[in-house]
C-alpha cells in the first residue's frame, strides 16, 4: 500500500516536472529572441490596465499590439491584475523594473499606491506614461490623454439630453459610478455636474458606486428605481456599471421609460442599443488609445519624442497634439443605433 | 499527530521537490531572475502574507480559521492613517492601529472561545464588519504622506534585508521556540484533534483561543502597517482577499484543516512555493491569469499528494 502510493506520487511529481518543463520549451522562442532583441535595440513596453480581462481593456491592447507590430522595435509586454487589486499592479511594476523594461505604461487603479513604484521605476532609469487615467504628475513623464474630462462629461450630459429630447429636457438622473475613489470618474462627475448647468430641468437625484462589479451595479440601479419611481435616466460612467444599469433597466421591463446612457465599448451594448434601453454610447476609440500609448512609449524610449515637443507623429494616427505633459487622443465617439454595427471591439 | 522531530516529514519533502524544481527551470529560462538582488527586490511582497501565515497555522491547527485577517489589516491601516491626518504623531498612530488590531482579534477571540460559535461563521461576520467599519470610517479616501522615518519600515533593509523580512524572521523564531519548547504545540494539536478530550484534560483551551485570535488580529495590526509603509498609503481597501492567499499557504504547507496536524516548516515552504511560483510566471509569462490557475493547481496536486501519502485516511 506504502509503496504503491510512493509510486503514484513519484508519477505525479514527474508529470508536473514535465508539466513545467513544457511550458518551458513552450516560450522558450520569445524568451530567445528577447534577449537577442535587447543586444539589438529591441525596447520592452509593458502595458498595465486597471483590469486585465475586460473588455475595454483588451481593445486597447489589440491596438497596442497593431502599433508593436508597426514599429517593428518594440517587444510589448500586456499584464496586470485579474482582480484590479492596486498593490498587485504596483508588485507588477517592480518586477518590470528589475527585469529592465525600457518603458513602463500604467492605468492607475490608485495612484497613490501605485506612485512609489512608478517614481522607483523612473528613478532606475525607465519611462513611465501613464494612459487611461492619469497618476500623480511627479510619478510619470507623460500622460496619454484619450478626452479631457470636460470633453467626457459634457458628451454624456448632451447625450442623455438629446435622448430625453425636448427643447429643455426634463427628469430625474443618477449616476452609477465605478468606485467613490476612482480619479477619473470623480473629475467627470465634476465636469457632468458642470455640463447638466445648461439643462436646469434635469435633475440629478444620486450618485452611487458599483465597485467595478457588474451584479453591483445591476443591484444599484434596481435600488435606484425603486427609491425614484420616476427616474428619467441613468449614466453608467464604468465599462461595468453602463451594462449592469442597462440590464436592471431591461429586466425591469422599463426600456424607453428609463434611458441608460455612459461609457463603454460597442460590443459590450450592442443588444441594449438594438433594444432601444440605450440610446447612446460614449467612447474613445480604445483601440487608437492602446495604438498611441505604445507610439508614445517608443519614442520617448528611442528619443525621438524630448521634452517640451508640441507634437509627435503616431503611426496611421498622424500628429497628435501635446498639451504640456499631456498627448492627446483627443476625439469623443458617440454609438447610436446607426453607426454601431461598424465597430468590433 | 505530527510534530517536528528534526526531519521534515513527507509534505515538506514534496513542497521541496516542487520549489526545487521550480527554481531549476527558473534558473534555465530567466538566470536573471534568481540574482540576489531580483530575490530581495521581489520579496518584498509577500512579508505581510508571510507574516500572517504564521498565527493562521497555529489557528488552524486547532480546527479554527481566521477569515478577517485581510478585513481587520483595513481597518488598522484606516486608523493609523486617520490619525496620522489629524496630526498625531506617527509613533501613536501605529501605536493605536496595533491596538486596534489586538482588539478586532480578541472581539473574534471572545466568539469563539466564550461565546463558541464556530470561527468560520465568527469571522465571516467580522470579514465583512471590519471592512465595512474601515470604509465607514475613512469614507474610501486614501491616505498618504507619511515621514520617510515610518516608510523605513516598509521600504528599508538592514545588512540587506528589508526590514519587514527582519520582522518576520523574528516573529518565525519566536514562534517556533513557543511552539517547540512549550507544551503550547501539542496542546494546540490536541485541541484540533479533539477539542472535547482536550478541556477534560483540563487544557486552558478557552484561553488559548482568546490568545490566538487575539495574536491574529495584531498580526494583521503589523502586516497593515508594513502595508501602508511600503506603498505610502492608508486605505480601506487593502488586504481583499489576502485571507485567501494566507489560507491557500498554510493548507499548501500541509496544515490539515481539519486540525491536529501541521508544522510552521510546512507553512513556511507554502508560502515560499507560492511566492516563487507567482513571481516566476509574471516575470517569465506575464500572465496574471495563469497565476491563479497555477496556485490553485498547486493546492490540488500538494494536497493530493498528501492524502495519497498519509497512512490512514482521514
Amino acid at each position: 500500500m506504502r509503496n504503491n502510493a510512493r509510486s503514484l506520487l513519484l508519477l505525479l511529481l514527474l508529470l508536473a516536472a514535465a508539466l513545467l518543463v513544457g511550458c518551458g520549451k513552450h516560450t522558450e522562442s520569445p524568451t530567445a529572441s528577447s534577449t537577442a532583441a535587447s543586444g539589438g535595440k529591441q525596447i520592452t513596453v509593458c502595458l498595465l490596465p486597471k483590469k486585465k480581462g475586460l473588455a475595454y481593456f483588451t481593445s486597447c491592447a489589440d491596438g497596442a499590439q497593431q502599433a508593436a507590430k508597426e514599429l517593428g522595435d518594440v517587444n510589448l509586454i500586456y499584464d496586470g491584475p485579474t482582480d484590479g487589486a492596486p498593490e498587485k499592479a504596483a508588485s507588477l511594476i517592480e518586477t518590470w523594473t528589475l527585469k529592465g523594461a525600457d518603458a513602463i505604461c500604467v492605468s492607475p487603479n490608485d495612484p497613490s499606491v501605485l506612485a512609489p513604484a512608478m517614481k522607483a521605476a523612473r528613478a532606475k532609469g525607465a519611462h513611465v506614461l501613464t494612459w487611461d487615467a492619469d497618476g500623480q504628475p511627479d510619478s510619470r513623464d507623460y500622460f496619454v490623454n484619450q478626452a479631457t474630462s470636460e470633453q467626457i462629461g459634457g458628451a454624456l450630459v448632451d447625450a442623455m439630453a438629446k435622448d430625453l429630447g425636448g427643447a429643455q429636457p426634463t427628469g430625474k438622473v443618477a449616476i452609477v459610478t465605478a468606485t467613490l475613489t476612482a480619479a477619473n470618474q470623480n473629475e467627470w462627475i465634476a465636469m457632468m455636474k458642470e455640463r447638466l448647468k445648461k439643462y436646469p430641468q434635469m435633475q440629478l437625484v444620486a450618485i452611487k458606486p458599483c465597485n467595478e462589479d457588474q451584479s453591483v451595479a445591476f443591484q444599484v440601479t434596481q435600488d435606484l428605481m425603486k427609491a425614484y419611481p420616476d427616474l428619467k435616466g441613468v449614466f453608467g460612467i464604468s465599462s461595468v456599471s453602463f451594462p449592469g444599469a442597462a440590464e436592471a433597466v431591461k429586466q425591469a421591463g422599463k426600456t424607453g421609460q428609463v434611458l441608460v446612457t455612459g461609457l463603454s465599448t460597442p460590443n459590450a451594448m450592442k443588444a441594449y442599443v438594438q433594444d432601444g434601453t440605450v440610446k447612446s454610447v460614449i467612447l474613445w476609440n480604445t483601440q487608437d488609445l492602446g495604438y498611441l500609448t505604445v507610439y508614445a512609449a517608443e519614442a520617448l524610449a528611442t528619443g525621438k519624442l524630448k521634452p517640451g515637443a508640441t507634437t509627435f507623429k503616431a503611426g496611421r494616427l498622424g500628429e497628435k497634439k501635446i498639451q504640456g505633459d499631456n498627448i492627446l487622443l483627443g476625439n469623443i465617439l458617440v454609438f447610436t443605433k446607426d453607426n454601431i454595427g461598424k465597430y468590433d471591439f | 499527530m505530527k510534530l517536528p522531530r528534526g526531519l521534515p516529514g513527507r509534505q515538506e519533502l514534496v513542497l521541496l521537490g516542487l520549489l526545487i524544481g521550480l527554481l531549476l527551470l527558473a534558473g534555465r529560462l530567466a538566470p536573471d531572475f534568481l540574482t540576489a538582488r531580483a530575490q530581495i527586490e521581489l520579496s518584498t511582497h509577500v512579508w505581510e502574507l508571510a507574516l500572517l501565515a504564521l498565527p493562521m497555522t497555529l489557528i488552524i491547527l486547532t480546527a479554527g480559521i481566521d477569515l478577517s485577517v485581510g478585513s481587520t489589516m483595513a481597518l488598522c491601516a484606516v486608523v493609523f492613517g486617520l490619525t496620522f491626518h489629524a496630526g498625531w504623531p506617527v509613533a501613536l498612530d501605529a501605536a493605536l492601529a496595533l491596538a486596534v488590531g489586538a482588539a478586532a482579534g480578541a472581539l473574534n477571540g471572545v466568539f469563539v472561545a466564550f461565546v463558541r460559535v464556530h470561527p468560520l461563521i465568527v469571522t465571516l461576520a467580522t470579514l465583512a464588519a471590519y471592512r465595512g467599519i474601515a470604509e465607514g470610517i475613512s469614507l474610501g479616501v486614501p491616505y498618504s504622506g507619511f515621514p520617510p522615518s515610518f516608510a523605513f519600515l516598509g521600504q528599508g533593509s538592514v545588512g540587506g534585508i528589508p526590514v519587514p523580512g527582519l520582522l518576520f524572521l523574528v516573529a518565525l523564531a519566536a514562534v517556533a521556540v513557543i511552539v517547540k519548547f512549550t507544551p503550547l504545540g501539542l496542546t494546540l494539536s490536541a485541541i484540533g484533534y479533539n477539542e472535547t478530550a482536550s478541556r477534560f484534560s483540563g487544557l486552558a483551551v478557552t484561553r488559548i483561543k482568546l490568545w490566538l485570535y487575539t495574536g491574529s488580529g495584531l498580526t494583521a495590526g503589523v502586516a497593515a502597517l508594513l502595508f501602508a509603509a511600503r506603498r505610502n498609503t492608508a486605505k480601506a481597501d487593502i488586504g481583499t482577499g489576502m485571507e485567501l492567499d494566507v489560507i491557500t499557504a498554510v493548507v499548501l504547507g500541509g496544515t490539515s484543516i481539519f486540525g491536529g496536524r501541521g508544522t510552521l516548516l510546512g507553512t513556511v515552504l507554502g508560502v515560499l512555493l507560492i511566492h516563487e511560483t507567482r513571481e516566476f510566471v509574471s516575470w517569465e509569462w506575464s500572465r496574471d491569469e495563469l497565476n491563479l490557475i497555477v496556485t490553485g493547481s498547486l493546492l490540488l496536486v500538494s494536497v493530493l499528494a498528501d492524502s495519497l501519502l498519509s497512512p490512514k485516511k482521514r
